[in-house]
């Protein structure tokens, strides 16, 4: 087998505007082969989008390339003049993107698009491509391609607008494609079709593939061989069932024992079934969109569309009730709802108190629920340092007097596994994983009885994932918390919840403990779901 | 803010803009003390005079010395302007993060009235402002404060809208914050790095503004040293001296330019990624 991307040797350095350098890759050492596919795993700053763009010949100007060769079939590509890197690009290196609702131009038909590179690259005319485009179109199986061919971005689901990236890349007959994330901005279901998807090109076309990702089980399923990389660093490079079950490097065994696995338990307790319900949701359906005034006037009733429809379950003390389903169920809906930031109808028991509306949510009612957010980045405001953060549940909820927060700010911070010092320090300084645990530790400031946690874990790395997922539960354990845990990842919330919620278009379609739903699901679209859900590796 | 200071001086209009911006405020602090006559001294004498050693800028059609009267004046231009605009821009700010956080039809309703205030221009709605409280400098800087306001409001809003989104301003109406705390505390702050720079800019319109009413009679009135009246009273005296003319209004000139480059360096600084 001849390598098709050879990559020997190769070290990046990004230049920082207050001088010095960061090193992005080092010594990187990769061959791809025609017909295999190489996973790229790491975790996020890693440097593996990086290695992408250096592929790509398209890096920013602060980049500095120390050394190395990039090599397409023999042929050096740093050598090569821009001209001659943009006849190579889309020709001969295909490219796609995570998420197709940004990658794909919104004032195009995706027929121009797909038929631009045509064109561009197999000096095709426009009506010969538009045919070829069409019949591309057929081929990663989307209905009615001649339909498809005519539409913009926005009247395609992101599944078809992702089908009509990976066609664009595969319709150029390139030696090389390299798959940046192409799964991650999808849902599970979806995801799992695209994924058969390009295994059925890949072996039909036998192309060299680069598939980047930071999920270690996507990457199980699809690739040949993998090669892991750390800090800029290839720490392992072999096949895949060897890197799985026989990992050598001990950052491969930290990451792959970070990966939620449901046979996994991480959860010893168990919730009292019997015991009064601490809340209670009864048929709770929330609509968006404001009913316009002249509509009203005018008598002309609007269809609104339904975030949630009549939700009802309940959550025991001290339970975690894991809610599940894709983007658009009505998940954060219903934690929306909860907290009195979407109004809506039905009502909610809370401790046996009826709360009908987001205006019977009195201070007692806010102190004992307590939502956390999926973005740390966006839930902590930048101006604000982290002691004042921590202190304002302190002072709105009364809790002792204000000469004593900055230690109960302290005792806070080490309750979640921070120094004190970080109460001087402003969000932007910390990481993603410190920044979730500031914003657990807000939540827990007022010794919450409800802590909704509304995909917390989705925009960290693996073994960042694994680390807030135990704070949680030693949380939970200490102060008998209970928790509606809100995620897309079924396998992380069979190891943590006691019972799980599923929703799916803004309806609960099973609720059942985790025994249940390992014994077998009720519901078809919790058998799709479970079946969609990647294998946990090892 | 050190740093920031750094990231100013590194561009080039941020530098100089904050050398004149500095200069003018140095005039504000010690003009008076270092002018060599009052600003009321007269030299009938000496009227009419071009440059020269006695008086560096030469005399008015009183005879009275242009250098002191523009150092007094200092006063009343520069700190007019900036307090108006500060004035206006507080308002203006508090209006339009007010509105982006109730949104619906609070929202609707301010911004529709804004809207019509806004398509009259400013200069027309300090007048309008101005006939209606009366002739004084204090109502002038009310008026620029109010015309100012409605166009504030609009630039504060946009950016208040993208903050309302964002997570931690729903973290705090979730933990049961009032209004105020929310609109005070969590959103102005985020909201204050591109007003600044907005509103640096808007000084030099400011100090062309005040200037405008002076000159034509509704602002500062005479005897006081303000720019803008110096040159509407030189007007007619042109053709005696053109010195009269030309120095308040480069000074009035080389402020506006220098808050404009201030403004520009400030949102170069402000904004890391340009």
């Amino acid at each position: 087998m001849t390598a098709v991307l050879d990559i020997a040797g190769y070290t990046l350095d990004y230049a920082l505007p207050k001088g010095g350098s960061f090193r992005a890759l080092e010594n990187i050492v990769l061959t791809i082969a025609r017909g295999e596919v190489l996973g790229l795993v790491g975790e996020s700053g890693s440097g593996k989008t990086s290695l992408a763009w250096a592929i790509m010949r398209y890096l920013p100007g602060n980049a500095q390339e120390v050394g190395g060769t990039i090599r397409l079939n023999g042929e050096d590509l740093r050598s090569k003049s821009p001209a001659e890197i943009a006849a190579i690009r889309g020709r001969r290196i295909g490219m796609v993107f995570q998420d197709p609702s940004t990658s794909l131009n919104p004032t195009l038909t995706l027929g121009a698009q797909l038929s631009e590179a045509l064109v561009r690259h197999r000096s095709l005319t426009l009506k010969q491509a538009w045919a070829e485009g069409e019949a591309m179109m057929a081929k990663v199986g989307l209905h009615r391609p001649a339909d498809m061919m005519h539409r913009y971005p926005h009247e395609a689901s992101g599944g078809e607008k992702q089908r009509v990236v990976i066609a664009t890349a595969f319709s150029c007959q390139p030696e090389c494609i390299l798959f940046d994330e192409p799964t991650t901005a999808l849902d599970v279901i979806t995801a799992r079709q695209i994924l058969d998807l390009f295994r059925r090109l890949q072996d039909e076309t036998a192309v060299a593939s680069l598939y980047i990702s930071h999920d270690l089980a996507v990457v199980a399923t699809v690739a040949d061989r993998v090669a892991v990389i750390h800090r800029g660093r290839l720490v392992e490079t072999a096949p895949v069932i060897q890197v799985f079950n026989r990992p050598q490097a001990d950052y491969t065994k930290r990451l792959i024992a970070a990966v939620p696995r449901p046979d996994r338990r991480l959860n010893d307790t168990t919730a009292d079934a019997e015991a009064a319900p601490l809340l209670e949701v009864r048929s709770l359906t929330v609509r968006y969109g404001q009913e316009s005034l002249v509509r009203r006037l005018l008598g002309v009733e609007r269809e609104r569309v339904l975030g949630n429809r009549a939700v009802s379950l309940s959550v025991q003390p001290g339970e975690i009730l894991g809610v599940v389903g894709e983007s658009g169920s009505g998940k954060s809906t219903l934690a929306r709802a909860l907290t009195g930031l979407n109004p809506f109808d039905g009502e909610i028991l809370f401790d046996g108190r009826r709360i009908a509306s987001a205006g019977d949510m009195d201070r007692a009612y806010r102190r004992d629920v307590q939502l956390v957010f999926q973005h740390p980045d966006s839930s902590l405001n930048p101006r604000q340092r982290i002691g004042e953060i921590l202190s304002r549940p302190l002072k709105l909820y009364g809790n002792g007097h204000e000469a004593d927060f900055p230690q109960r700010v302290a005792e806070l911070l080490e309750q979640v596994h921070l120094p004190r010092s970080f109460a001087q320090r402003y969000p932007h300084q910390l990481s993603g994983g410190e920044k979730q645990r500031v914003a657990i530790a807000r939540a827990f400031a007022s010794h919450p009885r409800l802590v909704i946690c509304d995909e917390i874990t989705s925009s960290l790395d693996v073994s960042v994932q694994a680390a807030v997922i135990q704070l949680l539960l030693d949380l939970q354990r200490r102060f008998g918390t209970a928790y509606l845990f809100i995620t897309h990842d079924l396998n992380l919330v069979r190891q943590i919840a006691h019972r799980i919620a599923v929703m799916f278009r803004g309806e609960l379609v099973e609720l059942a403990t985790v025994g249940e739903l390992a014994a077998g699901p009720k519901h078809a679209y919790t058998t799709a779901l479970i079946d969609a859900v990647p294998a946990p590796v090892g | 803010m050190p740093e920031l200071l750094a990231r100013l001086l590194r561009s080039p209009q941020g530098a100089l803009g904050l050398a004149i911006v500095a200069m003018a405020l140095l005039a504000v602090a010690v003009g008076p003390l270092v002018a060599p006559y009052a600003p009321e001294g007269l030299f009938p004498l000496n009227r009419y005079k071009a440059p020269s050693a006695a008086f560096p800028l030469g005399t008015d059609q009183y005879g009275r010395d242009i250098l002191s009267r523009l150092l007094h004046g200092a006063r009343a231009t520069v700190v007019m302007a900036v307090c108006a605009t500060a004035l206006g821009t507080l308002a203006g700010a508090v209006v339009g993060t007010a509105s982006a956080y109730w949104g619906g039809r609070g929202d609707e309703a301010i911004m529709r009235t804004i809207d019509a205030i806004m398509s009259v221009p400013s200069l027309l709605f300090a007048l309008l402002i101005v006939n209606l409280l009366g002739k004084s400098s204090v109502n002038a800087l009310i008026a620029v404060a109010i015309a100012f306001t409605p166009a504030m409001a609009r630039i504060s809003r946009s950016v208040a809208l993208t903050v309302r989104k964002q997570d931690y301003i729903n973290a705090a109406i979730a933990r049961g914050e009032g209004a105020p705390y929310v609109v005070l505390r969590e959103m102005l702050p985020n909201v204050v790095a591109p007003i600044v720079v907005e509103m640096t800019i808007r000084v030099s319109f400011a100090v062309m503004l005040f200037a405008t009413l002076s000159f034509l009679g509704l602002g500062a009135q005479p005897p006081a040293p303000e720019w803008g009246l110096m040159v509407s009273e030189a007007r007619k005296f042109m053709h005696l001296s053109a010195w009269m003319i030309l120095w308040p209004s480069l000074a009035i000139a080389f402020v506006a330019i220098g808050f404009n480059l201030l403004g520009d360096g400030l949102r170069d600084a402000l904004n890391p990624r340009t």
